[in-house]
């Protein structure tokens, strides 16, 4: 059979800067979801000490956190977890579909944000491999109570 | 249907057209991803912004009537006088934090200024003092759905960005990029057919002579 190509007609082509300004918007798009997280993140305990609690963000901003908050995770650690727990927690999104994990970092195999996790959502959590696997229900509900003392960050695994 | 892109048709072209449709399809996961956590969250402040609105006009109503008791107890005039005196700057804390990507303006009331009463305790009754914890009480409400406020507002307009880019690239961006690929790979498979049949016009062309 003999089929004939279609041709790319020049009103129908698009031109290479417009091509070259959709992939520098698309790579803005990469930078932009992650420019929020923190530089380093801070104990519980030096920000409750803090008259305006906030950290640094890798884009040069702050990310204030609300003293009610910060008093609630203080009400569920004694003071030694407080010293070892850092904020803002992470949750990690785009692992796989309809799951989010919030990675576990502090204290032995994080037991801290399992802890937490485990007395916001009213029920017992386990990590795994340092993450606490958590459905989107479950993630909206850490969200509301938590909401300045969480962050989002999109997978490394997806971004690569 | 999908646009064609113009490019020479060369392997080098066809290579770099295939990381960039990589990119796209990895820059579209994460749209889809920040776009469903942006809509939850913008589907919660939607729903403490009403739980706020409906309570600071509880608030306000029992305020209003605690001043009207306040009024008749005590006269407009004395009342007006010690309101003057209750006149203070509100010192609120702002602040920002990030959502997916959203700055996020956050408001605190200032520690320190609770319970500072600025009127006569013995010129005035337990209804003015009643008004005047109601009326702290609608300030702080006031600060709270103010930020709840600006939150949805600029959740909404990120959705509607992130949207027009994921529709972008669902729509035109990738399929463009795959129509492209596609055409390349005909036009080299062409090539490849027609240097064949020439080839064979030629051997017939040599066993000829």
């Amino acid at each position: 059979m003999n089929r004939r190509m279609p041709e790319p007609s020049p009103d129908q082509a698009q031109d290479a800067p417009y091509a070259r300004m959709l992939e520098n918007c698309l790579t803005g798009e990469l930078r932009l979801v992650n420019a929020g997280l923190p530089r380093s993140r801070k104990p519980l305990s030096h920000l409750l000490c803090e008259e305006h609690p906030h950290v640094i963000c890798n884009d040069g901003s702050t990310h204030s956190f609300k003293r009610k908050e910060l008093e609630y995770l203080a009400s569920v650690l004694d003071k030694d977890e407080q010293e070892a727990l850092l904020l803002p927690i992470l949750i990690e999104i785009g692992a796989s579909q309809g799951e989010a994990a919030v990675l576990a970092l502090s204290g032995v195999e994080g037991e801290l944000e399992v802890k937490v996790a485990s007395n916001v959502l009213n029920m017992s959590v386990t990590s795994d491999q340092g993450r606490i696997r958590i459905y989107k229900s479950q993630l909206a509900l850490l969200r509301t109570k938590l909401k300045t003392a969480t962050v989002y960050v999109f997978s490394p695994a997806t971004i690569t | 249907m999908p646009q064609l892109i113009r490019v020479r048709p060369t392997k080098i072209e066809l290579i770099k057209l295939k990381r960039r449709l990589a990119l796209a399809r990895r820059v579209q996961k994460i749209v889809k991803d920040r776009l469903s956590i942006l809509t939850m969250e913008l589907l919660q402040t939607a729903r403490e912004t009403t739980e706020a609105k409906n309570k600071l006009l509880d608030e306000l109503s029992q305020l209003y009537r605690a001043l009207s008791i306040a009024a008749g107890y005590h006269g407009y005039l004395a009342l007006d006088k010690e309101l003057i005196a209750t006149e203070a700057d509100l010192k609120i804390a702002v602040g920002s934090r990030n959502v997916a990507g959203v700055r996020i303006p956050s408001f605190e009331p200032a520690n320190g200024q609770e319970g500072f009463k600025t009127y006569s305790l013995s010129d005035t009754s337990s209804w003015f003092d009643h008004a005047a914890q109601l009326s702290q009480a609608c300030l702080k409400s006031i600060v709270e759905l103010a930020e709840l406020q600006r939150s949805f507002e600029l959740l909404a307009m990120e959705i509607s960005r992130t949207k027009r880019i994921a529709n972008a690239l669902e729509y035109v961006v990738i399929p463009g990029l795959q129509t492209t690929i596609s055409y390349l790979n005909m036009k080299f498979e062409e090539r490849d057919r027609e240097e064949k049949a020439r080839l064979k016009r030629v051997k017939v062309l040599v066993a000829r002579e």
